[in-house]
């Protein structure tokens, strides 16, 4: 039984980022991962990374940039901290080996990216995800007494007798061993939970499980319904190709070749933030002048080619192998499509959950900082900061603290539910229709536009889908690497996800950032500016809570948002 | 369109050996091997084991071995290996990938070779001291040339396809010495020479590699392992000179002179040079090279006893009627006291997918931002030396 | 078809027996060759491994020597045309590049013009199933040698990287040992070892990995029922036959099969005996082969 100061759960960037920030604080730190931390989807951030490092640019214009895109949802006081304190992020981890790219000095170069009034995106040609992620990998080989899990599930948190979390079950996905975890503070950081969506930029992996885990016990999700659907995926299977195309150069057009963004961003154009490209392709298709496939143009022949081998490898690449592009000679077919969550479980700028000793980071939290829409290359800068934030009081917190008591009862509680599945006869559907159903009806009714009818319709299905899920089967009855059993677990974690976006899409009357509503076409800051949390109680059956909080705001006061 | 695939089952809990199951899958050609395998899960089986997550080629979880070639599952259309020489009759054959124990199906144990043998070459950055208060200023070249090996998934691949780990599982395998000359290119990494010398003396390092392109060839990101470890090979014996006991430096200098010299290669004296540093100076020959020329002197008496070799052709070598240009064509090369590198992989050959033309070559970069040049701290003066 | 043509070091060292029987056999395919006496090794990779700038320099020289010949060229080496095609590779790839190597062939008096698709530099092997065309080799074997098992070793440089080598036009090159065997009667054996490392570029460094390679593809190819190998490539042929003997003691067990250079097994089938195909000059014996084909004769 393994005890740890600090567990953290999820080893992509924000993960990675809190272990090591607590090992660094004297702390004795674990990570468990259901995947091998390279694995992680923080890989597929193609982009690059926002800070205001240049001394032109400043701290404030990053914030400002940040707020606006948000839709002034976002909470200005984290959002201050997040660009505060970017360019350290930035200069540590080129300390620590990142090969970001260079200008003619030997400094560290910028690119252009939408919704930035400066070009202040670092990058590793576009696969500025993945090489960090790397690198931070490779501080983990290099720093053992962070102990890794690798390959390990957590089925549930554990919590003490007065609530503080204690601890988490978790599953050895190599032998099916299920073992209780003791720890003082546990660091949720499991990512997004794209793949409610059917189809979505994310990887099968991205299921929500700290969310889901979160919200079991107790802990408020906040700006569910902050969906964002990015403007540039492939038609048929839902792949990123970066907004770095576009800020290098390229342009969108519809089938008439027409370049459309003039008339809905008449000054950023293709660069305005990702609702409003999104809601501008949609419309061009819904309105009839996308392409037959439902598609728009992304023309990336613009760009000289030295430069697109250079910067968008990545893309030649995704575009070549899975849709048959050589997009330094043709455009690519690209509509939105489902990519990230701004909302997930709410925290304070250090991370900390309304639960004691439960901190989430990364996409799987809600700090907010990115209120009703996300600028691109924040979300890396997301992860790092309040990575880094909650594995420094994290440990700070487990130093004056006795490891609290975790009673044996919720391992055997697990052990036998993950048995009862084993266990079951096959009577209802799979887990791979249900799934199905669930991406289907999230992508048809909780997408760009939505409404009443729609929302009401979804949530009636994920509700159905629940009660389904209680029936489902598996054809694995082994131990080793059953990932049949571990697909039942998270269908049941992305249902508690879906709900929670839907409850907050049919509260949020209005429209604002990632959330429009046909039915509430503006944004009325009156009534509206304030975050959503949905809470559950744990116990089966009963209705999620839904309640406010207020917007913090600090130097910037709500205006009309234009690009 | 209707599949067939053949896959590699094993279940370590039945007490049963691995099998061969026989799948049909009704997919568009444009989709991948791991949507076959996936979907199968999805209708049929959902206890195949593979590992998968990003769909994207990104991840380098669902590394196998399809047809025989290490490639990933994901980035590997239907349509096409279905139609490959490498398949019989269409049938699709998906197996674990090699050179790694399996642990179910298609999931085999990374961590015992390919994260085991990564762990080998120190990975990680070792700066000098304290680090700056802002970027370490570094030449804009020198990032974009490690990107390539940085682009590594770390899917093992190459691992599983590489020759020399398939005879000596020790070898330190192309993804690590990849992985290692991320930071031997690094200016920031202080530990170049160190590194270097640990790679040349170990006999399982990179002179343990034996050339064949298996892991270029596999590469789902093109970061051609094999040519990092010709440039660590560059490094170590063109920069740093290191002198190592696998006869690494000796073979390469010993070649490379013998060209000089003669302008073809004459076997004769390889041998016995690459045992001596590539000198042929008796006394230069060291002494655990003593054995190593013993153990290949059955062979020269093989060699001649067959008839194939005369005895005057093993000592006497006949120059090039102009050996005194290539002579020339060396000292050119080698007087520039500067390494100059064309890497593909930087400036793209797309002039080669152009039609052909007079003015085909005419939108290619300019060569003055493509080529790298050598910055090792002694780039060329070794070189020069070499020249007298 | 007039080939300006590059025998390679080793075909004139230590493999003789490759460059007669090239010569032997050239004008049964109705070859006309034209050496090129004066041009430079290849570097087989250790050159490239040295200094890029330098091999690119000896082998755009080779070429715009052959290219001055006015005619395609052709090799007998799968290492050099590995080799050279990876010169030949960025040199097409940057007309910069091309004009600052072409500068030191400039004293000489020579140039290197693009070659594309207008100018090839082709191994026997690719010559043969292209140029002259299997039917056609096929109409001119006059002792087809059936029930010859025959187990082609391609050697590494001339199969991979196929994006360098020509695969995407030319796929079926990973198949063409297998079809020339079949065009001369004899029987293609299916085993292991067919593309893989003979472990020749390591035999100075790491010996154990190097003839343990040597050995398992050799023992493979015995027990797939092999009578003999054929390679086009004499850097194999010095490990699978020269060092056949050293290769026994890393595979504990004994080998003994024959190997033959790609020209050696068409001369056979075109007509040549096993003496004017130096036959007689390997280390391991090719008497059994030799009989087999005498046997075809008599029959």
């Amino acid at each position: 039984m393994p005890h740890h100061d600090v567990l953290v759960i999820g080893a992509g960037l924000a993960g990675m980022r809190a272990a090591l920030a607590a090992a660094e604080g004297g702390a004795t730190v674990g990570i468990v991962s259901k995947l091998h931390p390279v694995r992680s989807h923080s890989n597929a951030a193609q982009g690059g990374i926002n800070a205001a490092l240049n001394p032109e640019d400043s701290w404030e214009s990053h914030a400002f940039d940040t707020v606006k895109g948000s839709d002034y949802l976002g909470d200005q006081n984290a959002i201050e901290i997040m660009c505060r304190e970017a360019p350290e992020e930035i200069l540590h981890l080129e300390h620590l080996g990142t090969t970001f790219h260079r200008n003619d000095g030997g400094m560290l170069g910028t690119r252009a990216f939408g919704g930035a009034s400066a070009a202040r995106t670092y990058y590793v040609a576009d696969i500025t995800g993945q090489a960090i992620l790397h690198v931070l990998y490779e501080q983990l080989m290099k720093h053992q007494e962070v102990r890794r899990y690798e390959e390990f599930f957590v089925t549930a948190l554990v919590q003490d007798d007065s609530g503080n979390v204690a601890g988490a079950v978790t599953r050895n996905l190599r032998d099916g061993a299920m073992e209780l975890f003791h720890a003082k503070q546990v660091i949720l950081a499991t990512g997004g939970n794209g793949q409610v969506y059917d189809p979505t930029t994310n990887a099968l992996v991205c299921t929500g499980d700290g969310i889901a885990l979160a919200y079991r016990i107790g802990a408020p999700l906040m700006d569910m319904e902050m969906v964002q659907y990015h403007p540039t995926t492939l038609a048929g299977n839902g792949l990123l190709i970066t907004e770095g195309a576009r800020g290098e150069g390229a342009h969108l057009y519809n089938a008439e070749g027409e370049r459309f963004m003039e008339k809905y961003a008449p000054n950023k154009m293709e660069l305005a933030s990702r609702d409003v490209v999104s809601r501008a392709e949609q419309i061009e298709i819904d309105e009839g002048r996308g392409f037959e496939d439902g598609t728009v143009h992304l023309d990336i022949t613009k760009v000289p080619r030295k430069r697109i081998h250079e910067a968008l490898r990545e893309i030649v690449m995704i575009a070549r192998d899975f849709a048959g592009v050589d997009i330094t000679r043709e455009p690519v077919p690209v509509k939105p499509g489902n990519h990230y969550v701004m909302g997930g479980i709410k925290t304070d700028t250090d991370g900390h959950t309304p639960v004691s000793g439960l901190y989430a980071a990364g996409e799987t939290a809600c700090v907010s900082v990115h209120g009703g829409n996300r600028l691109g290359a924040n979300s890396l800068l997301d992860t790092l900061v309040f990575g880094r934030r909650a594995g420094a009081r994290a440990a700070r917190e487990a130093k004056a603290m006795v490891m609290p008591s975790a009673s044996r009862a919720q391992l055997e509680h697990e052990k036998s539910a993950i048995e009862a599945i084993v266990g079951r006869e096959r009577t209802g559907r799979r887990v791979s229709e249900l799934h199905a159903e669930l991406g289907e009806i999230m992508d048809k009714n909780v997408a760009v536009f939505r409404d009443e009818d729609g929302l009401g319709e979804a949530l009636e299905v994920v509700k159905r889908l629940q009660e389904e899920a209680k029936t489902v089967a598996t054809d694995d009855k082994g131990t080793i690497f059953n990932q049949d059993v571990l697909g039942a677990l998270e269908l049941g974690f992305m249902l508690d996800n879906a709900e929670a976006i839907v409850m907050g899409a049919l509260e949020r009357k209005e429209s604002r950032g990632a959330q429009y509503r046909t039915d509430f076409p503006e944004r009325n800051d009156d009534d509206w500016l304030r975050h959503i949390t949905v809470t559950h109680n744990g116990s089966d059956g009963e209705v999620p809570e839904l309640a406010y909080s207020d917007v913090t705001l600090t130097q910037w006061q709500p205006e009309a948002r234009t690009y | 369109m209707s599949f067939d695939l053949k896959v590699r089952r094993y279940d370590p809990e039945s007490g049963e050996s691995a099998y061969w199951q026989d799948i049909q899958v009704e997919l568009g050609p444009e989709r991948s091997v791991l949507d076959a395998i996936l979907k199968f899960k999805a209708d049929t089986d959902n206890s195949l084991g593979i590992r998968c997550s990003c769909q994207a080629a990104i991840c380098g979880s669902c590394g196998v071995r399809i047809n025989g070639q290490s490639r990933l599952a994901c980035n590997t259309q239907l349509g096409v290996a279905s139609e490959e020489g490498r398949s019989k009759d269409g049938t699709i054959v998906v197996e674990p990938m090699g050179n790694m124990p399996v642990l179910k199906d298609l999931i085999v144990d990374m961590d015992a070779v390919h994260w085991k043998k990564i762990q080998r070459v120190v990975p990680w950055l070792l700066p000098e001291g304290e680090p700056p208060e802002r970027e370490y200023v570094v030449p804009a070249e020198s990032m974009i040339d490690i990107t390539q090996s940085m682009a590594c998934i770390q899917c093992g691949a190459c691992v599983s396809a590489c020759l020399s780990m398939e005879v000596d599982p020790e070898f330190v395998g192309p993804a690590a010495l990849a992985k290692a000359y991320r930071f031997v290119g690094d200016p920031r990494d202080s530990q170049t020479e160190e590194r270097l010398r640990d790679l040349a003396e170990d006999p399982h390092g990179i002179y343990d590699c034996t050339h064949c392109f298996a892991c270029i060839e596999v590469c789902p990101k093109d970061v051609a392992p094999m040519s990092q470890i010709m440039r660590l090979r560059r490094r170590a014996s063109g920069d740093y000179g290191i002198k190592d006991s696998n006869n690494g430096y000796g073979h390469e200098k010993a070649f490379v002179d013998i060209v000089r010299k003669y302008g073809t290669l004459h076997e004769s004296q390889l041998l016995p040079r690459s045992y001596a540093d590539g000198s042929l100076v008796k006394s230069q020959v060291r002494p655990d090279s003593l054995k190593q020329l013993a153990e290949g002197l059955p062979t020269v008496i093989n060699g001649l006893r067959s008839g194939k070799v005369s005895p005057v052709k093993a000592i006497w070598h006949k120059k090039l009627p102009d050996q005194d240009q290539v002579r020339r064509i060396y000292h050119e090369v080698e007087s520039r006291g500067e390494r100059i590198e064309l890497n593909l992989y930087i400036v793209g050959d797309e002039a080669e997918g152009d039609e052909w033309g007079p003015d085909a070559g005419a939108e290619a970069p300019a060569m003055g931002d493509a080529a790298e040049v050598a910055t090792g701290p002694e780039a060329g003066t070794e070189q020069g030396a070499a020249v007298q | 078809m007039k080939v300006a043509y590059w025998p390679g070091c080793v075909s004139r060292g230590f493999t003789p027996e490759l460059h007669g029987s090239m010569a032997a056999v050239a004008p049964r395919l109705d070859l006309e060759l034209i050496e090129l006496d004066r041009a430079n090794c290849c570097g087989a990779g250790v050159i490239a491994e040295h200094n890029q700038e330098l091999v690119d320099t000896l082998n755009a020289r080779t070429f715009a020597m052959a290219q001055q010949t006015g005619v395609q060229m052709m090799n007998i080496c799968s290492t050099c045309q590995g080799a050279q095609s990876e010169c030949q590779q960025r040199l097409d790839a940057d007309p910069d590049y091309r004009a600052m190597i072409n500068s030191h062939l400039e004293p000489e008096g020579l140039t290197y013009e693009r070659g594309g698709r207008e100018w090839t530099n082709k191994n026997l092997l690719w010559l043969l199933v292209e140029d002259i065309g299997l039917d056609a080799l096929q109409e001119k074997v006059v002792r087809p040698l059936e029930g010859l098992r025959v187990a082609p070793f391609y050697g590494c440089y001339i199969v991979r990287p196929t994006g360098r080598l020509g695969y995407d036009e030319f796929p079926e090159r990973d198949f063409y040992l297998d079809q020339v065997i079949e065009a001369l009667g004899a029987t293609t054996v299916d085993y292991a070892g067919s593309h893989k490392c003979c472990g020749f570029p390591v035999i100075t460094m790491a010996r154990a990995t190097s003839l343990r390679q040597a050995g398992r593809h050799l023992a493979d190819a015995i027990d797939a029922g092999g009578d003999c190998l054929v390679t086009p490539c004499p850097l194999c042929h010095l490990n699978l036959d020269l060092q056949q003997p050293e290769a026994e003691k890393y595979v504990e067990r004994g080998l003994g099969i024959p190997v033959l250079h790609l020209p050696q097994l068409l001369g056979l089938a075109l007509g040549l005996e096993p003496g004017e195909l130096g036959m007689d000059k390997h280390v391991v014996r090719t008497r059994e082969v030799q009989r087999k084909v005498a046997e075809l004769v008599a029959a």
